[in-house]
């Protein structure tokens, strides 16, 4: 077998303000997602797809989840001669500059592991966004245009673009791409809206060249700073136009909205039949058995996986491996992580609850019944939630509360700590 | 870790339990799928896991193919490492004599030097072909309080159906005093579950005492029985030999039911979730808004269109739009196209019923097959691997549809209650 020539580097270590209480003790890249697996599965799916199996995660925050779910990388067939995933948390090094302090930081702190693989283009992406792409077509352009960085991109409106990464690519060869003309990132008023995946291919000496030079400044990203200064110092920057489904996760709104496009006659990405990937070992979902459908279950427009005992009504929800709904419980617009236990004639409307939660009877979360909830109620993992609980919609609450904390009603939009 | 885990243990799965009809035409019997995700010799391999005990023989014989490459490396079931393993132990030609074990005892005697490599206190002798939970741990420990050269499994079973087992007689010590082998007319309801503990010196001693002591049951116990000190250790759970079609629909149905007693996860029965080396992901069940499901084990991976009742359905199953699946087993991948009815059948792995079929028609459950009439007798129709049953087809009860038949084989819009499409063997 050759030598791979291509190598790609995740960036996992952000743990992301807006998702709150789901990322209280984990990264973003490792908040469950699609009724199995994690977010960062997108990424190591897309890229065992692509055929690209020599892989580096560069994690920080709370890797603990992270580096448990990637386990020897044998999920993702990345174990092997040349078939490897390395998770490079940060070190401390001779100065005491130990943190990553941004993205090219955290590349640039790993050089030598970089170089040490000699390879002849490397890719960076984010392990935060849900989406279906085959990166060998854009290493394909890359080549074919002889870039030094190929970035892809996908069309938003244009008021949304100015929350990410802007480009003008000229239109060089149409639908593909093009040659970047402008970048801007996070502009207030946006001139395209063709907005960044961060998903960049790079000619090795040019990373290199721009991160050693990146060093003098003050800010270490590779959007806001490595290339805006490459497309002004007139390297060959391409956009490649990327036309397929991208759920962004930031908030905790969008991340609800990204599972429910999971759902419905048109799914926005079919996970069984394109084979995602996920760690059957992680939280050891392969030892559920298969789920068990009670004589009161009613389950319409929902993903449910193994281990699940549903014996009440399941509603346009994703429930994860592990989860018991009992008796006279409606669930509904929710998504539910591993092994969340509802007592009986419980109501959640638009909840998204982390791991371990327990809720006794007569639980309401979410919109009042008989209406529909318009915002997200968050449960931080292992809670008890007391009988009769009242939790409004739009609140959050915190892993971990001592029983003692709890009220008859946490109220509409309301944070208990 | 186990204080006793120097028992070796030797796992006999090489039976061809041809009761299963079409079911073991391309596996062995312990290679069966089970409850959805699991094969029939997870339950004993994972009994050996929990029971902290790590070294395993398992005597292949029949159609070894896919028992093989299900146990693998052995890693589902931790045993791999440094002192920990699983080997598979094939038949191997002898110098003079036929190839074929003539017996159980046959089995572990033509293994022998397995055993000599791998010296231990005590062999554990077991079956691959059984549904249960069992500490062998609290076993070993019982063996060694009773000073036992033998130690058998045994429990309390219908006086109806002793004529399938070995059966023992036993003291107010619980000392076997005395041994039937499938007792036309049982002076017990105590039967053996096929799982030995024997000391190992003894086990050594009793298979080179006489080449012609072939089986377990027929020879070395009644020997031992007579002359040594041969142990019931009394068991109160749920077990089954799943070895009949009738017994094999029965233990799946009972996973649905709680009340059963039967609890694969509980159990911590663990399967191998690879398939042809490679893990064998899936998606969860994708639930449409037309659904109905009651009383049902629904394993990832599935899509669910229709109605599915009180039935088993292995991963990745279809049920389409207006298909109703009830009172049966759908192994991996089948599709239920829509408009379809399945009632009180079994689908072995990808079979594919057409749009507006029946598989399971009519009321004639008591027309037994009239080829295998010992194997389907009330009412359960078998539809074997990778069959493709055509649009608007009625099959009755009491059938089988061969492996691999497909539309073109099918003459005529039905098929009548204890009728076969059998293919000739190539």
């Amino acid at each position: 077998m050759l030598r791979p020539t291509t190598l790609a580097m995740i960036l996992a270590g952000g743990r992301v303000d807006e998702l709150n209480a789901l990322t209280y003790y984990r990264p973003k890249s490792a908040v469950p997602f699609g009724g199995f697996g994690r977010v960062i599965d997108f990424a190591l799916s897309n890229l065992m797809n692509s055929g690209i199996e020599q892989v580096a995660i560069l994690s920080q925050y709370r890797s603990y989840s992270l580096i448990n779910h990637i386990g020897t990388g044998a999920a993702w067939d990345m174990i092997g001669r040349y078939r490897r995933i390395s998770v490079l948390p940060p070190f401390l090094g001779t100065e005491a500059t130990d943190w990553y302090r941004g993205s090219a930081d955290a590349v640039f702190k790993n050089l030598d592991f970089v170089e040490y693989h000699r390879p002849e283009e490397i890719l960076i992406l984010s392990g935060d966004h849900i989406y279906k792409m085959d990166y060998q077509e854009m290493i394909n352009y890359h080549h074919e245009k002889d870039a030094d960085l190929t970035i892809a991109f996908i069309k938003v409106s244009r008021e949304e673009a100015s929350r990410f990464g802007v480009a003008v690519i000229n239109d060089e060869d149409g639908e593909r791409g093009g040659k970047i003309e402008g970048y801007w990132e996070k502009p207030e008023e946006p001139s395209s809206d063709w907005v960044s995946l961060t998903v960049m291919c790079f000619r090795p000496e040019v990373l290199y060249k721009a991160l050693r030079q990146n060093q003098q400044e003050h800010s270490f990203e590779f959007g806001k700073d490595i290339i805006p200064m490459l497309v002004e110092e007139g390297y060959r920057v391409y956009g490649y136009k990327f036309c397929g489904y991208w759920g962004y996760t930031r908030t905790v709104e969008e991340y609800w909205q990204s599972n429910m496009d999971l759902l419905g006659e048109q799914p926005a990405i079919d996970m069984e039949k394109w084979g995602l990937r996920t760690n059957l070992e992680h939280r050891g979902i392969r030892d559920f058995q298969p789920a068990h459908m009670g004589q009161a279950a009613r389950i319409s427009n929902s993903l449910i996986y193994n281990g699940c005992v549903i014996d009440g009504e399941v509603t346009n929800s994703i429930i994860f491996p592990g989860v018991i709904v009992r008796k006279g419980t409606v669930i509904e617009n929710s998504v539910l992580f591993f092994n969340n236990d509802i007592g009986e004639h419980c109501r959640l409307n638009k909840v998204v609850a982390d791991v371990n939660n327990t809720y006794e009877s007569n639980v309401v979360i979410g919109a009042e019944p008989g209406s529909t909830a318009h915002k997200v109620t968050v449960i931080g993992w292992n809670n008890r939630i007391p009988l009769q609980t009242r939790i409004e919609e739009g609140a959050t609450v915190y892993p971990n509360l001592p029983q003692t904390k709890w009220p008859a009603i946490v109220k509409y939009g309301e944070v208990l700590r | 870790m186990s204080r006793f885990k120097d028992a070796l243990v030797l796992l006999l799965a090489g039976g061809v339990g041809s009761r299963l009809n079409i079911l073991v035409k391309r596996r062995a019997k312990p290679a069966v799928p089970f409850a959805g995700i699991y094969r029939i010799i997870d339950f004993s391999l994972s009994n050996v896991m929990n029971s902290g005990l790590s070294k395993v023989g398992v005597l292949t014989q029949y159609k070894p193919l896919s028992l093989m490459s299900h146990i693998g490396n052995g890693e589902a079931w931790d045993l791999t490492g440094r002192s920990r393993g699983v080997k598979i132990l094939p038949p191997r030609t002898g110098e003079t004599e036929s190839d074929w074990y003539k017996g159980t005892a046959d089995a572990v005697r033509r293994n022998l030097d397995f055993l000599t490599d791998n010296p231990a206190r005590e062999v554990i002798i077991l079956s691959g072909d059984h549904i249960y939970q069992m500490d062998f741990d609290a076993m070993l420990e019982y063996h060694r309080s009773k000073k036992a050269d033998v130690t058998v499994g045994m429990m309390v079973v219908p006086k109806s159906q002793i004529h399938q087992f070995g059966a023992g007689i036993i003291d107010n010590r619980n000392r076997i005093i005395g041994w039937e082998e499938k007792p036309k007319e049982p002076k017990t309801n105590l039967a053996s579950m096929g799982i030995y503990v024997f000391d190992y010196q003894y086990l050594m001693a009793c298979l080179m005492r006489d080449k012609n002591d072939l089986d377990f049951g027929m020879h070395i116990l009644p020997n031992g029985i007579a002359n040594d000190n041969v142990f019931a250790y009394p068991f109160y759970g749920y077990w089954r030999d799943v070895g009949t079609i009738q017994a094999y629909w029965e233990a799946n149905m009972d996973v649905i039911s709680p009340e059963s007693g039967i609890s694969p996860q509980k159990w911590q029965i663990r399967t191998n979730v690879e398939a042809e080396g490679r893990p064998a992901d899936r998606a969860p069940t994708r639930f449409g808004t037309q659904t109905m499901v009651k009383g049902s084990l629904i394993s990832a991976g599935s899509d669910i269109r229709g109605t599915v009742i009180n039935s088993v359905l292995s991963p990745g199953v279809v049920v389409e739009e207006g298909a109703t699946v009830r009172d049966s087993i759908l192994l991996t991948d089948c599709v239920v196209k829509k408009d379809s009815v399945v009632d009180l059948s079994i689908l072995d792995k990808r079979v594919t019923v057409g749009t507006g079929s029946t598989i399971g028609a009519g009321d004639g459950h008591d027309t037994v097959n009239i080829v295998a009439p010992s194997h389907l007798y009330s009412g359960i129709t078998l539809i074997g691997k990778g069959a493709r049953i055509p649009e608007g087809v009625s099959i009755g009860r009491n059938c089988v549809v061969d492996t691999k038949v497909d539309e073109g084989q099918f003459q005529g819009s039905s098929l009548a209650d204890g009728e076969s499409i059998l293919l000739a063997e190539k």
